[in-house]
């Protein structure tokens, strides 16, 4: 199975179409490494359950029709809908266009723009280069000081017709001993064809604890690759937990750098898949010294036909004695359509170590079921309370306060939504 | 109220029930008794609609009706309720969430709204103290982490919430203290009435010193083969299912 490739010629007259500006250079740097590489294929081990051959046609079509960004305007209701919904100070990528129009001046949070400062450091892996090379405008954020709100940050697409392809970037860096929430909440609206590719980068500092939320709510068909950066300084610690909602084919790269000993990271993920959905999580953590821990949790609830993937790496490096890496992953398939990839990967290489991993496939239990049955619920509310227990380890453990109204609609929502899509 | 008409049931290949007949009627308490393998537990689940228990033959009638027709929550629905002899935990739905859906499903069925809230809650509280359970137990996942004795008070709280027509206890003594075992009895007993019929399940005499029953069956090997009032279960106590395993195949 050959994948398509994608259009370099027109990406190239794209890229030089785009300002002259601080990004200039690495936009060129990004499209040669780009076009030495191309992107990724099945055929590479890190991709072999994700064709992404729709994220190419998109964006091949989009090149095609002059590669021109939509205007944001019409997003402005869905934009407001979100920041009624959570109570934080919003950075805004709208059709990856950055709008600083929702944020307010805090103290504690300077916020610049890399088309006024400085361009990102090119990461050289095919997503990131096309994240690079397209990219308008991206945001570098400091947090110096907590602040009463959360930073919120909005990435959100719409594709009324055709197809349209936009790139998001940010980079947070969280001051030494500083506490930081952090939302990110990824959209999309529009009935048209989109690909939105986002490259995040946090960089926690010595003694920094940091909060962060991740929601993915895009459009049911809408493709999203991003990656998210994150390393740790000495004695940090980081909690995050990731919903993914929505979307059609969805791709989410997590990679923890641990360079420095004592930090403490925790990371969740739930993912919600139906008909004709494709999410896939890629982990991946470096414990390059001790002592520092590491857990991640990610659950899954898949019905209709559709396919998730969990791939949880952990890698302890020679010499990162005092290392604890625990990962796990449990899914819950409602059809014999639904399919998971779930494959933990644990790589030792230092001697005084602890190492935990676990997956679990099930479906309902049909003893649980039952006894709801004869307590009057039908099988449907039965069904759905128990995929709703399912999912309540993670929501309860959700680590910004502000957020955690929204996202438990957000998963009673979706939650409600697959059960309708009637098991079979 | 419950009418059994030769009753026969399989689970896989093994049958269990071999024609057993029984005739409860409104206001009575009705205790089976039997040693284990005897097809009590069957008995319970059949009536209850478990899915796995295939009935081959026989009738069960609810108030004139075709109970085998209606799904599980139907039957509850209707007012049929069973204590389970090992409540399932289910971590992650809350205790109160559970007791008020299901309290709203029967009324729902009756035709009525939506329980009160306050109400509810101030009605499970004063059910809860009368059981001696804490009220700690509402907002917990639902059996997650009980002791065996606070199970078994959970699933008569669930009965004293449900107000039944028909309710089937199966070994709710089992696992249980002196202490648990008399509050239980009390939500029980608490629950007799001329409108309502209760078949206790259970192993051992113990029980009936504190739920008097009108009628004791013995069970063994799927069929009743002894009935009588309760000097019946003393007997049985003292001579042992042995006793009634030669009378019956005598």
């Amino acid at each position: 199975m050959k994948q398509v490739a994608l259009s370099i010629n027109e990406l190239r007259e794209a890229v030089l179409r785009l300002p002259d500006d601080a990004l200039t250079a690495t936009r060129k740097a990004a499209l040669a490494n780009l076009d030495e590489h191309g992107l990724p294929t099945v055929r590479d081990e890190d991709w072999k359950y994700t064709d992404l051959g729709t994220a190419i046609d998109i964006s091949n079509r989009w090149l095609a029709t002059g590669a021109t960004t939509a205007d944001t305007s019409s997003l402005g209701k869905s934009i407001e809908t979100i920041m009624a919904s959570i109570d934080a100070n919003w950075l805004i990528i709208a059709n990856g266009i950055v709008d600083l129009t929702h944020f307010t001046a805090t103290q504690g949070i300077e916020v610049e723009r890399f088309s006024e400062s400085a361009a990102p450091f090119v990461m050289d892996r095919p997503l990131a280069d096309l994240n690079a090379a397209l990219l308008h405008d991206g945001l570098r954020v400091h947090i110096n000081a907590a602040t009463e709100k959360p930073l919120g940050l909005i990435v959100i697409d719409e594709a009324s017709t055709g197809a349209a392809v936009s790139q998001a970037s940010v980079e947070i860096m969280v001051s030494p001993g500083c506490d930081a929430e952090i939302v990110e909440y990824q959209s999309s609206v529009g009935e048209g064809d989109h690909y939105a590719n986002s490259v995040i980068a946090l960089q926690v500092g010595e003694a920094a604890l940091v909060n962060y939320v991740r929601i993915q709510d895009r459009r049911i068909g809408h493709v999203q690759t991003g990656r998210l950066s994150v390393s740790m300084g000495k004695d940090s610690q980081l909690k995050m937990a990731s919903f993914d909602l929505g979307g059609g084919l969805i791709r989410n790269d997590v990679d923890i750098e641990i360079g420095e000993p004592g930090s403490v990271t925790t990371f969740d993920g739930l993912y919600l898949a139906g008909d004709g959905q494709h999410i896939d999580n890629h982990t991946r953590v470096d414990h390059r010294v001790g002592p520092a821990s590491s857990t991640q949790e990610y659950r899954g609830i898949l019905n209709g036909r559709c396919r998730c993937v969990w791939n949880g790496k952990a890698i302890v490096h020679v010499g990162a004695d005092g290392t604890d890496a625990n990962q796990a992953n449990h899914n819950l398939l409602l059809s014999e359509h639904a399919e998971i990839d779930a494959k933990p990967e644990l790589e030792i290489y230092a001697d005084d170590v602890k190492c935990s991993h676990g997956t679990t496939v099930g479906q309902l239990d049909d003893t649980a079921l039952f006894y709801l049955r004869t307590r009057g619920l039908d099988k449907r509310q039965a069904t759905q309370l128990l995929t709703h227990a399912f999912a309540a380890d993670l929501v309860g453990r959700v680590p910004v306060a502000a957020a955690i109204d929204k996202i438990q609609s957000l998963v009673e929502a979706r939650l409600a939504d697959l059960i309708q899509e009637d098991a079979s | 109220m419950l009418e059994i008409n030769n009753l026969k049931s399989r689970i896989g290949d093994t049958e269990i029930l071999r024609g057993l007949s029984l005739s409860v009627n409104a206001g009575e308490v009705h205790a089976i008794m039997g040693p284990n393998g005897s097809g009590k537990s069957t008995l319970a689940l059949v009536i209850a609609g478990h899915e796995d228990y295939v009935v081959t033959d026989g009738e069960v009638l609810y108030n004139g009706k075709n109970l085998l027709d209606l799904e599980p929550e139907e039957r509850a629905r209707e007012g049929v309720f069973l204590g389970f002899q090992y409540p399932v935990e289910i971590p992650g739905v809350n205790n109160a969430y559970l007791l008020k859906a299901a309290v709203n499903a029967k009324r729902k069925h009756k035709g009525l709204g939506e329980v009160d809230a306050f109400e509810f809650l101030k009605l499970a509280r004063e059910k809860m103290a009368s059981l001696g359970m804490d009220p700690k137990f509402l907002n917990r996942g639902v059996n997650e982490g009980f002791s065996g004795g606070e199970k078994k008070r959970n699933e008569i709280l669930q009965m004293a919430m449900l107000e039944p027509s028909l309710a089937i206890l199966d070994e709710t003594d089992s696992g249980l203290d002196i202490d648990a075992l008399k509050a239980v009895a009390q939500g029980v007993n608490s629950l007799r009435g001329p409108d309502r019929a209760i078949v206790l399940i259970t192993h051992y005499q113990r029980l009936l010193d504190y739920i008097e029953p009108d009628f004791v069956h013995v069970l063994s090997e799927g069929r009743i083969v002894r009935s009588g009032d309760k000097t019946l279960a003393l007997e049985l106590e003292e001579k042992g299912y042995d006793w009634v395993r030669e009378a019956a195949s005598a």
